[in-house]
């Protein structure tokens, strides 16, 4: 019963967020320092894991497919795994982590401390002021960001394949490009604008409707990251199935 | 009395199973300070958030001139908005931009000003409020005295027609409270403007207020004249004053 209540009030708010968005003028320089700042944000943890997953991907394609004779094929698991599957899912998760989060708080702050109802009082939709940019901006930044983490990742797993596993560099990115496509990256993008938008919407949510004082915005926070990380992979499976199936 | 410019009719609000207003009326007259009094946790704050149409009534009206604002268009609560300033009681303060920035912030949504004459406003505005060269502060570094003066200077900026203060004394010494009350006069004398004002504070009540009403258990319980108010033979307004203040400090000024 509170998950349909919850579901509707979510309805509701993108709604208004999506009327507040097309009645005022764009928020442009704010989108651009909410792109900025969450990608800022990001970006670091994000290269050290994807980095990381790089690497360890290489290590268990190479012993999935040594038994096989087939080690040769690493480049191709890693694109496969690791670029049309790990990095949008991952980027998605790091930055529902430290955006989402930040997004989620900053607003139940706001919301507690009755900033949002000065908006309003202010006759500045809160809509408008609060949830607009930070939708721009995670539309804005997270392809890049994907884009960033699958290079990473090549590089890393590359690395790896080449100079310790003593595999051929060439075939390597041969069986890359035999696999991956520009259609990769098209789709790629497609989650990652898909999951942003999640993000942000989730996020942004959580923080409107934070109940007061200090737990609540650490509620907000919470909810805010597990819903969102429970609903981009479900939504990647489905996208999975719908653009490579 | 004046014209009202706000009528409260019946109104009636309850949160789950708390009962806050239960069934309230009273007008504001236009051009008057109207002071709302009461045990903390009765519903001053929440009757407030029902004029500038935060929250809507389970039951009533309110009346903002001929826009009932319990039933109104998000496009037409935001028209009406635009005549009203306020005070929250914790300031509101947006804790990214510095204090006078945050004066400023109105500013940048509904005037033509550009950046340089929005500054100046809100620095005249700090001024007003005995609260000059804070303008490039952080709002985390003000004193709660300080960061109500910054809120007060941000709901007049726009020289709004209605002004709600919510508790505008309480936290602040007893000098910056007599110079908000001298503030509230001036303005009311030079602007005509209408004042609501939620307070605590007897003395700052009777100094400032055309009309005193007060609030207990979500119903009036008393609504009239300063002078008469407080000589209400209402039992609950005698104890409420009697708890409040020497009596004879408020003999008429
Ligand atoms: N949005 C809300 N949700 C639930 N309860 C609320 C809400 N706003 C106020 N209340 C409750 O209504 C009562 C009156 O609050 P308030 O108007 O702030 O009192 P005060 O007269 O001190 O300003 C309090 O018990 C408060 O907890
Ligand atoms: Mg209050």
């Amino acid at each position: 019963m509170r998950m349909f209540v919850t579901i509707g009030q979510f309805a509701l708010f993108c709604v208004a967020v999506t009327r507040a968005t097309l009645t005022h003028r764009p928020p442009v320089a704010a989108s651009l320092q909410a792109a900025y700042e969450i990608g800022i944000r990001s970006l670091p943890i994000l290269v050290i894991i994807s980095t990381f997953v790089g690497t360890n991907l290489a290590l268990q394609g190479y012993n999935a497919f040594k038994p096989l004779g087939g080690q040769s094929l690493v480049g191709m698991f890693v694109a496969l795994a690791g670029v049309r599957e790990m990095a949008p899912i991952m980027v998605a998760a790091m930055v529902a982590a430290k955006a989402g989060t930040e997004m989620a708080s900053q607003i139940a702050v706001m919301r507690i401390q009755e900033q949002i109802d000065a908006l309003e009082v202010m006759a500045v939709n809160p809509y408008w002021y609060l949830v607009t940019p930070r939708f721009a901006g995670i539309l804005l930044v997270l392809p890049a960001l994907t884009i960033i983490s699958v290079f990473t990742l090549l590089l890393s797993s590359y690395s790896v394949s080449v100079f310790q596993l003593g595999l051929n560099g060439d075939e390597f990115l041969s069986h890359i490009q035999q696999t991956m496509s520009m259609m990769d990256f098209v789709f790629t993008s497609v989650k990652s604008i898909a999951f942003g938008a999640i993000i942000c919407m989730v996020s942004c949510f959580y923080g409107f409707y934070s109940s007061p004082g200090a737990t609540g915005v650490g509620a907000a926070t919470n909810a805010s990251v597990v819903v969102s990380a429970v609903l981009c992979s479900s939504l990647n499976y489905v996208l999975s199935e719908l653009l490579y199936g | 009395m004046a014209d009202p410019i706000i009528r409260l009719v019946n109104l009636h609000k309850s949160f789950g199973s708390l009962v806050v207003l239960d069934g309230v009326s009273f007008d504001i007259p236009t051009g008057e300070t109207t002071a709302i009094i009461g045990p903390s946790g009765t519903g001053k704050s929440v009757l407030i958030k029902h004029i500038v149409g935060l929250l809507e009534p389970d039951e009533g009206q309110v009346w903002v001139g001929d826009v009932d604002m319990a039933t109104a268009n998000e496009k037409r609560k935001y028209e009406v908005r635009r005549r009203f300033g306020m005070l929250f009681q914790d300031g509101a303060l947006f804790d990214s931009m510095t204090a006078g920035e945050n004066v400023a912030f109105p500013l940048r949504y509904h005037t033509k000003l550009n950046e340089k004459q929005r500054r100046e406003k809100a620095e005249e505005m700090m001024e007003l409020v005995e609260l000059p060269g804070v303008y490039d502060r952080p709002t985390s570094a003000l004193s709660g005295g300080q960061r109500k003066r910054v809120g007060l200077a941000r709901a007049i900026v726009l020289e709004p027609e209605i002004i709600l203060f919510d508790e505008p004394n309480s936290g602040l010494d007893p000098l910056t409270s007599d110079t908000i009350d001298e503030l509230i006069g001036k303005m009311k004398r030079q602007l005509g403007i209408t004042f609501i004002v939620i307070t605590h504070d007897i003395v700052s009540c009777v100094n400032i207020a055309d009309h005193i009403v007060m609030l207990n258990g979500g119903k009036l319980i008393e609504h009239s004249p300063t002078q008469s108010f407080i000589r209400s033979e209402n039992p609950f307004v005698r104890s409420f004053l009697r708890r409040n203040v020497d009596l004879d400090a408020l003999k008429p000024l």
